[in-house]
């Protein structure tokens, strides 16, 4: 006999599920996302976006990261995650929707150039080292594989290439 | 009456213009872009002459018969007037000039000019040149100062000057503009002004407001501002004589300014909302020609009231000139009372025009006669500083845009003054002005209101979707109030010309097919406040009536309040309204309450008592608790409740403008829980009430008693504990009026502020307060004052301990004369009652008793050794009993300390003093007392899974004195038992399943095998050990061997067993007599065992406090502390 929990707030995190509740109607909890997004699929809760999810701070974090040729720190590690998830399921439950849904994405979208540039300079420099700070889980992973096993691959034509090149040159 | 505007009409083509009188005023002159002046006779002039001056003229002034305009061509010329014939070149600049201005005897011009540089020519003579150079970007705008002193200057560098036309040099500038490149760029073009006459103000429009500045001295005097005008001001103007100000705005608005009493006289809007660019008055009559940016003419007539006082007044202000504004009282009001179109408290201010009415001081200023300057002085004065108090007040009530007082006015005290009375609201509503707006906001549910152009709408909408479904209905009667309850919806409207007021209820509960009834007021009554009970409703009206209803709409009680109705509330039976008791003063609200019971027995609790409010602020919301206890939360976001174990007095508990992150935040009350003590609200930025949209999310914030030095450890505690009391009381309350409530919550309770008593209790015995000590254990109940005894006696402040112990006895002894006459049923019965009813008293006495029995045990079992527990085993069967209380509370928090208070039932003999000889039977009822007690706290927590899928406590009137009874039979039952096993037979059949819980919970004793110290536990382990060692031993040797094999062990693992025999679930001292008994005639082994287990509180013999029971002791000590 459930009746209907009204309200919920997001814990920003995919952490393990802890103590839940006391669900009180009206009265806002937090969940883990997994289950803010079950209950709101079955229309049993509304939920209320994570502080940071709003237009003015996403403008100014935006604006941030095109400003800054580093990463800006985010202001949750899964913001795209989140950002994803809610808005497909809770769009309603979050003023301007489409216009976070922009800014997000316009973030994302700054900041996977960035990392590609850096991993063009990167690979052009020949550096052996690059410090990256602020990158959320899900973006090093859009780059890593690739990098890493495309900086394999480079490190096999680099050995192969130098004893060749020696050789040339002894016929010298 | 309002000025007359006349339509506008085609001037120039579009383009800054300029527009002047010529000196008696019989024609308009204006200038525009296209480079004409042209002279109209009048507004109507449909043939206009026109004089082409230049491309492009900037501006233009006209004195004795000489008009000069600055043209494109960088000069400033002159033309004769009205012939338009060119009289030559007056001067030159590198680039056009943008003002040019004629001195007050016609013989100077000024031009200021985009080069950054203003001269001052004579008219005959234009060799007579002075520049100023000093600006640092173009000039917008000058003034001669009328005596010919000096001249103003304001310039797109953003500062405005004041220069000595003597020598030239800047006498004051002030940085009061926005800096830009360019005459276009300029947010406004500055037109200012010296008031005529004098000269002994500088106006200058900066912003929005108008600031005038004083001769000389150079300060602002004062600003003159309107909610009217809402853009930058471009232009003002003084009237010829002084006394008025006009100021045209760049969005089109003309506000024109009594000076003196810095009243707006005059409100006008540009038909097309262009901006004003040129603004002149009338030399004589009460007309204002302006022009606009887009090259048109317009013209105001009659400005003030219809009256054309211009005579009278030029006299008057020929004769008052000299100290008109030198700070005396120069109140001369010219005549006519000008009227405000509107007031300019009209300015409605969303924040708190909906709490506060407008002081109503127009009625006063009434009284002052017209047109008689030699009115009674004291009477102007405290006109005028009125109306500045009033100003003042609402400065600081809401934040009508600042009227500085004047300082014309001196200050006079007029006495107190009293303040607007507050409104009649609902709870948890938001201001009803508001196109969206919350009817009310409760623990039930959500009402909101929609009143725009395409809906006029209410949605309802539960929490507890359960309760009913979001309902959506069309509001047609334009209902304004609205409660609600999980049986109804109500909803208020007030009359209109047509209709009456109503009342609507929407009784959604009801059974039948009807589910709504409206009530119509009589004629003249309006409804001010509504409110929903539990089986009623309640509206108060504007005839000073509350008219209560039933929830099916019968009309029941009517009783007259005695004043105006503020708000109301429902929970339950009770109803608390809140009214006018008189005047407050001094932004002071005067408040009373009234808290009446409807239930069966119709009572009123707060007879209209005063209702405390922090200083200057006014009801924000009232209510109940969740649990029925009135509170109110005033505009300071003081909450306060009513504190009913202190004589139904107000206590605050919480502060909610603590937890404000900024000045202006809010928290919006919508609910209060008293357990668990929550404060649900909203939090608001900015704002007192949080808007519609986006849905606001409810916060929860703690209460927190002003007590003093929370800071430390102790003011904490103290904290603690008193805000456990008083959030304790609704128990009392709901138990006296015969609601179920869960016991199991309300010994948690008392267990909680007893454990911050004895917190406390340690730490005042560590500060070595040892009168402290005293004072604290006096609100202690027995039990723990019992174990603040051994606490004091360990930490060897044995004076302390005696004194303690003292006051133990003392409180037994004076307890003792109640318990003496229990064999009296009806006293017995009574004393049960209020046992109920002051759960204080009960659990104070209880424990009194149960020492006293201890004593007698004592008494007893000091003469009778061992034999009596022996011989009679149905006595076994009891015993344990007093520990049921261990076993049911093991569920709660510290059963540690519950079992210490068992054992320490025995210890009190070291300090017995006295003990009343009494029928040994006697204790053994008080021990089934007891135990029927805890055993139905048991009965109560294993049902607690049903009970919490209830509401926590109310659950109205469930028949509960039959219980009462059946248990008070059974005490009287068990008082004269000839074998106790009997009396549990015939608990069992007269009490019913509490008896049967009681047998299940002493078989649970019985039958419970589990060791329960250390020690015993260790040995179960390792019987089999020793046996297989000494296969030879008999019971009474394996103990013994397991004894010294238990000390040889190190401290450390003992330490484990020992908690490992707390941890468990526990009591046993049957199973430890059960043990004993076959060992009985081994006194030593039997000794032994008793001095290693802790808990067995069967050793009679006074004895020190062993060991391990010190181990434990200091172990509770230190986790107290």
């Amino acid at each position: 006999a459930i009746t209907s929990v009204k309200c919920f707030e997001i814990e920003n995190a995919l952490e393990t599920l802890g103590d839940l509740g006391p669900f009180n109607p009206g009265l806002p909890v937090e969940v883990p996302v997994w289950l803010a997004i079950n209950l709101k699929q079955r229309q049993k809760c509304r939920l209320i976006p994570p502080e940071w999810m709003e237009v003015e701070k996403l403008e100014e974090i935006r604006d941030q990261e095109r400003k800054e040729d580093t990463f800006t720190p985010m202001p949750s590690p899964y913001y795209m995650e989140l950002t994803k998830l809610l808005l497909n399921y809770a769009s309603d439950n979050i003023p301007k929707a489409d216009e976070i849904r922009t800014l997000v994405k316009d973030t994302w979208d700054t900041r996977i150039a960035k990392l590609r540039l850096s991993a063009d300079s990167f690979v052009r420099q020949q550096e052996a080292h690059a410090k990256l700070d602020n990158l959320t889980l899900m973006e090093i992973n859009t780059t890593g594989t690739f990098l890493t096993q495309a900086l394999d691959h480079m490190y096999k034509l680099r050995t192969n290439l130098q004893p060749g090149e020696s050789a040339h040159s002894q016929d010298f | 009456m309002p000025s007359t505007q006349k339509p506008m009409r085609y001037g120039h083509t579009e383009g800054h213009t300029d527009v002047c009188f010529d000196d008696t005023g019989s024609c308009i002159v204006t200038c525009g872009s296209d480079g004409d002046v042209r002279i109209w006779e009048n507004l109507d002039d449909d043939d206009p002459k026109s004089i082409n001056v230049g491309e492009k003229a900037y501006s233009c002034a006209l004195k004795n018969g000489r008009l000069i305009t600055a043209v494109l061509n960088n000069t400033v010329q002159i033309h004769t007037f009205p012939e338009g014939a060119p009289d030559g070149i007056l001067t030159r600049f590198t680039m056009n000039a943008n003002h040019v201005i004629f001195n007050s005897d016609g013989t100077k011009i000024a031009a200021g000019s985009s080069d950054f540089m203003i001269k001052v020519v004579e008219v005959t003579d234009s060799s007579k040149q002075k520049t100023f150079r000093g600006h640092d970007a173009p000039v917008l705008s000058l003034s001669f100062d009328p005596r010919d002193v000096y001249l103003a200057s304001a310039s797109c560098d953003g500062s405005i000057r004041v220069w000595k036309i003597a020598d030239q040099t800047c006498t004051t500038s002030w940085p009061l503009l926005q800096k830009c490149n360019d005459v276009i760029n300029a947010k406004s073009i500055c037109r200012l002004g010296w008031q005529p006459g004098n000269g002994k103000l500088l106006a200058i429009p900066v912003d929005k407001v108008v600031k005038l500045y004083r001769r000389e001295t150079w300060d602002s005097q004062f600003d003159l501002s309107d909610t009217f005008i809402t853009q930058t001001l471009n232009v003002v103007a003084w009237s010829p004589c002084g006394q008025y100000l006009a100021a045209g705005s760049v969005d089109g608005s003309i506000v024109v300014w009594n000076v003196e009493n810095q009243e707006c006289i005059e409100r006008m809007k540009h038909e097309k909302n262009y901006s004003v660019c040129g603004l002149a008055w009338h030399p004589k009559y009460r007309q204002i020609a302006y022009t606009d940016t887009e090259g048109n003419l317009g013209l105001l007539e009659n400005i003030g009231n219809g009256k054309k006082p211009n005579d009278k007044v030029a006299s008057t202000v020929t004769k008052d000139y000299n100290d008109l504004f030198d700070g005396e009282d120069d109140d001369y009001l010219d005549g006519d009372m000008i009227e405000p179109q509107s007031s300019p408290k009209a300015g409605d201010n969303e924040d708190d025009a909906d709490d506060l009415m407008p002081t109503s001081g127009h009625l006063r200023r009434a009284i002052i006669d017209d047109d008689d300057n030699s009115l009674d002085i004291g009477m102007i004065k405290a006109n005028s500083s009125l109306l500045e108090k009033e100003d003042d007040d609402d400065d600081q009530t809401g934040g009508f845009p600042a009227l500085p007082p004047s300082s014309t006015q001196q200050p006079f005290y007029d006495g107190p003054m009293p303040t607007p009375k507050q409104k009649p609201f609902q709870s948890g509503s938001t201001p009803a002005h508001l196109m969206h707006r919350f009817m009310v906001w409760n623990s039930v549910g959500i009402v909101r209101c929609y009143n725009d152009e395409q809906d006029n709408a209410i949605d309802v909408e539960f929490h507890d979707t359960s309760i009913h479904h979001a309902t959506h209905l069309p509001n047609s009667l334009n209902h304004m109030m609205a409660d609600l309850s999980t049986e109804a919806i109500l909803l208020a409207c007030e009359s209109t010309e047509e209709l009456a007021s109503k009342l609507h209820c929407i009784h959604f509960s009801s059974w039948d097919a009807n589910k709504e009834w409206t009530v119509d007021m009589p004629k003249d009554e309006d409804i001010e406040a509504i409110c929903l009970g539990q089986g009623w409703a309640a509206c108060a009206t504007s005839a000073l009536l509350v008219r209560v209803f039933t929830v099916g709409g019968v009309q029941k009680e009517i009783f007259s309040l005695p004043g105006p109705v503020v708000s109301m509330a429902g929970h339950g039976e009770q109803l608390v309204i809140i009214y006018h008791r008189g005047t407050g003063f001094d932004g002071d609200q005067c408040l009373g309450v009234q808290l009446m019971e409807l239930g069966k027995k119709k009572k009123q609790i707060l007879h209209g008592d005063p209702l405390s409010l922090t200083k200057k602020s006014y009801l924000v919301w009232v209510g109940f608790s969740a649990e029925g206890t009135p509170c109110y939360v005033d505009s300071e976001g003081i909450v306060r409740m009513l504190n009913r174990g202190l004589g139904n007095t107000w206590i605050p508990v919480c502060n909610t403008r603590e937890h404000c992150k900024g000045k202006s935040d809010h928290y919006w009350v919508v609910g209060i829980h008293e357990n668990p003590q929550q404060l649900r609200c909203i939090p608001c930025k900015g704002a007192r009430f949080p808007p519609t949209l986006p849905r606001p999310a409810v916060a929860i914030l703690p209460f927190k008693l002003p007590y003093c030095q929370v800071t430390t450890e102790k003011g904490q505690m103290e904290e603690q504990y008193w805000r456990s009391v008083v959030f304790h009381n609704h128990v009392d309350y709901l138990s006296k009026n015969g609601y179920e409530l869960d016991e199991n919550a309300k010994s948690q309770l008392v267990k909680e502020q007893q454990e911050l008593l004895m917190k406390l209790f340690a730490l005042s015995c560590k500060l070595e307060r040892e009168f402290r000590c005293m004072e604290l254990a006096d609100l202690m109940t027995q039990n723990v004052v019992n174990l603040a005894i051994k606490y004091a006696s360990r930490s060897r402040r044995l004076n302390l301990a005696q004194r303690l112990s003292e006051m133990a006895v003392e409180k037994a002894s004076e307890l003792a004369t109640a318990p003496d006459d229990e064999e009296e049923e009806e006293d017995f019965r009574k004393h049960l009652n209020a046992g109920y009813s002051n759960s204080a008293t009960e659990w104070s006495r209880l424990p009194v008793r149960n020492v006293q029995q201890d004593q007698e045990m004592e008494n007893a079992e000091e003469t009778d050794a061992y034999e009596e527990v022996e011989e009679t085993p149905e006595v076994h069967k009891q015993r344990p009993n007093p520990f049921c209380k261990g076993v049911t509370s093991a569920e709660v928090t510290t059963p540690k300390s519950v079992v210490i208070v068992s054992s320490s039932q025995g210890r009190v003999n070291p300090f017995k003093v006295s003990s009343n000889k009494k029928d040994p039977v006697v204790p053994s009822a008080n021990v089934l007392d007891t135990m029927s007690k805890h055993s139905k706290k048991t009965s109560l927590s294993s049902s607690r899974a049903v009970n919490k899928q209830n509401p926590p406590v109310i659950k109205p009137l469930i028949p509960k004195p039959k219980s009462k009874q059946a248990l008070a039979a059974s005490f009287f039952q068990a008082r004269t038992p000839n074998s106790s096993a009997k009396t549990v037979e015939e608990r069992e059949e007269k009490a019913g399943n509490e008896s049967h819980e009681v047998k299940v919970t002493a078989q649970e004793n019985t039958e419970n095998k589990r060791p329960q110290t250390g020690f015993q536990m260790w040995l179960e382990e390792n019987r089999a050990n020793i046996l297989t060692d000494n296969p030879d031993l008999n019971e009474a040797e394996i103990i013994k061997e397991g004894m010294s094999r238990f000390r040889m062990l190190s401290s450390e693992e003992r330490v484990v067993w020992t908690e490992k025999a707390k941890g468990g679930t526990v009591n046993d001292l049957a199973e430890d007599k059960k043990r004993k008994r076959p060992t009985a005639d081994e006194d030593e082994v039997k000794k032994n065992q008793e001095q290693k287990s802790e808990d067995s509180n069967v050793s009679k013999k006074p004895k020190p406090l062993d060991q391990s029971t010190n181990v434990r002791l200091s172990a509770f000590a230190f986790k107290q502390s």
